[in-house]
């Protein structure tokens, strides 16, 4: 609609008057842009600047107990520098053992707890609730939690192995390399699987229950099922799912530093761990800047690769 | 009766609360100062000490409110560098000697210097007490008490073994290779080889004659000393096994637990976990302090200091009270019967409470040789990113001496570049 839409003014006060003036702009192709505007303004204040922020911290030189060395721009430095660095490709690559292995086993247990509770038997809605209480927990909480259970002299867990035989003698989990990954990773899953539990069985309500029955009739199994139906209609509540829980696992390193602050070694480091400390131990920003950058892209390659594999788009 | 709100009736309430609130006394308005006070205190005992000293503070300084704030000390260099960053620092923040060169460069700490010369209890401190909180000449933080590093040990065992109290480091493995039985899950030593274990390495260093840095600030460290003092300090759990298996994972909490259960016959800390260790053992008869041992180059054992410094200008007044109240011989005997912390002053050192116990006799002695921790920008994060890995890389067998005292050097290097 064009401005001839509004009558033209008829006396001084009608061309001063800012309702009018918005009315007329409301009448424009502009006024969507208008309206857009606050959240346009928002984005880029919460969202969009920091990022450009930490990205342009990442081509200077920036350690905050040196301020000797000013913060020049050094261009690629510390992207270099991290091709030479070890510690780097060790974080990589038990970030990608810790992602994948936590990823798969909470994706299996949620699955798994999510199609027992969705079969509405008695006690399911208590159980619900009790599988769910783990992610409610902060990660610091379960992280000493999960510290005491498994500790070598007092914990729980080691008693009950011992007893039943299990264990010769107790295990120090976290200071062998052998387990102690692997410790985390449990730790890990019985923290966030009720988060793929709670998705998948909002989109198990979602399948209408005629499919079981015809697949009933046409002699489908509960192996049949869950992969021809179950599966295939989860595929996008999934997808979603798994990328959200690699972002969280992939950024977020304090459970890591609870149970084993990287260690024994550099049997636990991982790129999320490494970058916080060379940031607030180090203080080397400019460093944790391009660590936290290849973090970013790798996170946006995996999510468009994922995304694409999975075929999520084309239903 | 009916009372009825309406506009004249409460005009009227109103006016009659305004002229009756002038006649209220002054000092139900009187001022109370607020200022928060950023610590690292985690157990009962530090707890109960620093509940101890507020208590006596508010008693001497009502008008002044103290809000504690608890920073666990994994997380105190971020919390601090965020408060700095996004200027939402607290007033008073305690500090330790090996943090002090980061926070001053990243510009955390407000310069003490006139308060603290014109301060009536400085001459109760020894000028040696401000060295690490200084430069350039000017001060930015009081001794809130010491950390002196000693050795607990089972009095109980040793006796019942006919073992002396070892004061050399190769006296103290002979000691704890004998009273180690695996089997029984008994280790001599109770190895500190995860989180804050560091400190206790780079001492070792120090006690086989390889010192961090030399004067001019260049790197000190002598390859064949440092090779030597990580091999025998690993040596402890790879060679003699007279350490827990765990000990790569080791951290406060677990060699102090190590130490209460029987696991463990001698354990090295600092004074500040006296009460912790006494709430479960029977001083001078289950168990007993004894001063570091001489390494071969040198005795270095700590001798540091937490420091209360000023982190803001506003309320600084009101955090210079609070600040000099740690200095005050009651507040800082009163800290030490509830942790086990030195007082910082030399005053309060000699209250007969401390020169009276027994227990004490080797943290005094310590007071003697203590040393400063070494202190310049990146030291915290070298010990903790570099050293500690390092390590523990030989402790998993991952790593020789060798390998991981030449990575230690390639961390200090890239530290101070």
């Amino acid at each position: 609609m064009s401005r001839a839409a509004y009558p033209p003014p008829r006396t001084i006060w009608d061309g001063i008057n800012p309702i009018r003036m918005i009315g007329e702009l409301s009448e424009t192709r502009y006024w969507m842009y208008l309206l857009l505007l606050p959240s346009a303004m928002l984005i880029t204040a919460v969202v969009l600047y920091p990022t450009v922020y930490g990205m342009q911290m990442s081509f200077r030189e920036m350690r905050l107990n040196r301020p000797d060395l000013g913060t020049d721009w050094v261009l690629f430095k510390h992207y270099a520098r991290m091709l030479a660095d070890p510690i780097f490709w060790t974080s990589l690559r038990n970030t990608a053992v810790w992602v994948t292995s936590s990823i798969a086993l909470e994706f299996l247990i949620g699955l798994i707890a999510a199609l027992a509770l969705n079969r509405n038997l008695p006690g399911t809605k208590l159980l619900a609730v009790l599988i769910l209480l783990p992610y409610f927990l902060p990660n610091v909480v379960a992280g000493h939690m999960w510290a005491l259970m498994l500790d070598p002299r007092m914990g729980v867990i080691n008693d009950l192995l011992v007893k039943t035989g299990l264990l010769v003698g107790y295990k120090a989990w976290f200071a062998d390399p052998a387990t102690a990954m692997a410790a985390a990773i449990i730790v890990e899953t019985w923290h966030s699987f009720p988060f793929f539990t709670l998705l998948i069985m909002a989109g198990l309500k979602g399948i209408p229950a005629d499919l079981y029955k015809a697949a009933d009739i046409d002699g489908a199994g509960a192996l049949a099922q869950l992969r021809l139906i179950t599966l295939p209609m989860l595929k996008t509540i999934i997808a979603a799912a798994v990328i959200l829980r690699v972002i969280g696992l992939v950024n977020s390193p304090d459970l890591l530093l609870i149970l084993t602050s990287g260690g024994p070694g550099r049997s636990t480091q991982v790129l999320s761990l490494y970058a916080f400390q060379m940031a607030y131990k180090d203080f080397n920003f400019g460093y944790a800047g391009a660590l936290s950058v290849v973090m970013f892209v790798l996170l946006m390659l995996f999510a468009w690769a994922y995304i694409r594999l999975s075929k999520v788009n084309q239903d | 009766m009916t009372i009825r709100f309406d506009r004249r009736s409460m005009l009227k309430l109103g006016g009659g609360a305004l002229a009756a609130s002038a006649l209220l006394p002054r000092t139900a308005f009187a001022q109370s100062t607020s200022i928060n006070y950023w610590h690292t205190f985690t157990s009962q005992s530090e707890q109960a000490g620093l509940d101890s000293v507020m208590a006596l503070f508010k008693a001497a300084h009502p008008d002044i409110s103290v809000t504690p704030e608890n920073i666990p000390n994994p997380e105190f260099m971020a919390k601090i560098t965020a408060a700095v960053v996004s200027g939402s620092r607290p007033n008073v923040t305690m500090v330790s000697s090996e943090r002090f060169r980061d926070l001053l460069a990243m510009g955390a700490l407000v310069d003490m210097t006139d308060r603290v010369a014109s301060w009536e209890r400085r001459s109760d401190f020894d000028n040696s007490r401000f060295d690490s909180i200084s430069l350039d000449g000017k001060v930015y933080g009081v001794p809130g008490f010491a950390f002196v590093d000693w050795m607990y040990y089972r009095k109980d065992w040793f006796d019942e073994a006919g073992i002396a109290v070892p004061t050399t480091w190769a006296e103290l493995r002979d000691a704890a290779i004998k009273r180690s039985d695996p089997a029984k899950g008994r280790y001599g030593f109770g190895l500190r080889g995860g989180p804050g274990g560091q400190n206790i390495i780079i001492n070792m260093m120090e006690a086989f004659g390889s010192p961090v840095l030399h004067a001019d600030g260049s790197i000190g460290l002598d390859r064949d000393k440092a090779i030597a003092a990580v091999d025998f300090f690993a040596g402890l759990l790879v060679k003699d096994g007279a350490a827990p298996p765990s000990a790569a994972n080791d951290g406060f909490r677990q060699i102090i637990e190590g130490f209460q259960t029987g696991q463990t016959a001698m354990i090295y800390h600092h004074t500040g976990s006296y009460q912790d260790i006494a709430s479960k053992l029977k001083p001078g008869v289950e168990f007993g302090t004894m001063a570091i041992p001489a390494g071969p180059g040198a005795r270095v054992a700590r001798l540091a200091y937490a420091y209360n410094t000023i982190t803001k200008e506003e309320g600084a007044d009101a955090a210079w009270e609070w600040i000099k109240f740690w200095g005050e011989p009651d507040a800082a005997v009163a800290f030490l019967e509830k942790t086990g912390y030195f007082p910082a002053s030399t005053v309060a050192a000699q209250d007969q409470r401390i020169i009276g116990n027994p227990m004490y006799a080797a943290a005094a002695d310590t007071l003697a040789f203590g040393i400063p921790q070494p202190s310049f920008p990146g030291a915290a994060g070298w010990a903790e990113s570099s050293v500690l890995p390092n390590f523990q890389r030989v402790l998993i067998g991952e790593a020789t001496a060798e390998q991981a005292v030449d990575d230690m050097i390639a961390g200090l290097a890239e530290a101070i570049a």
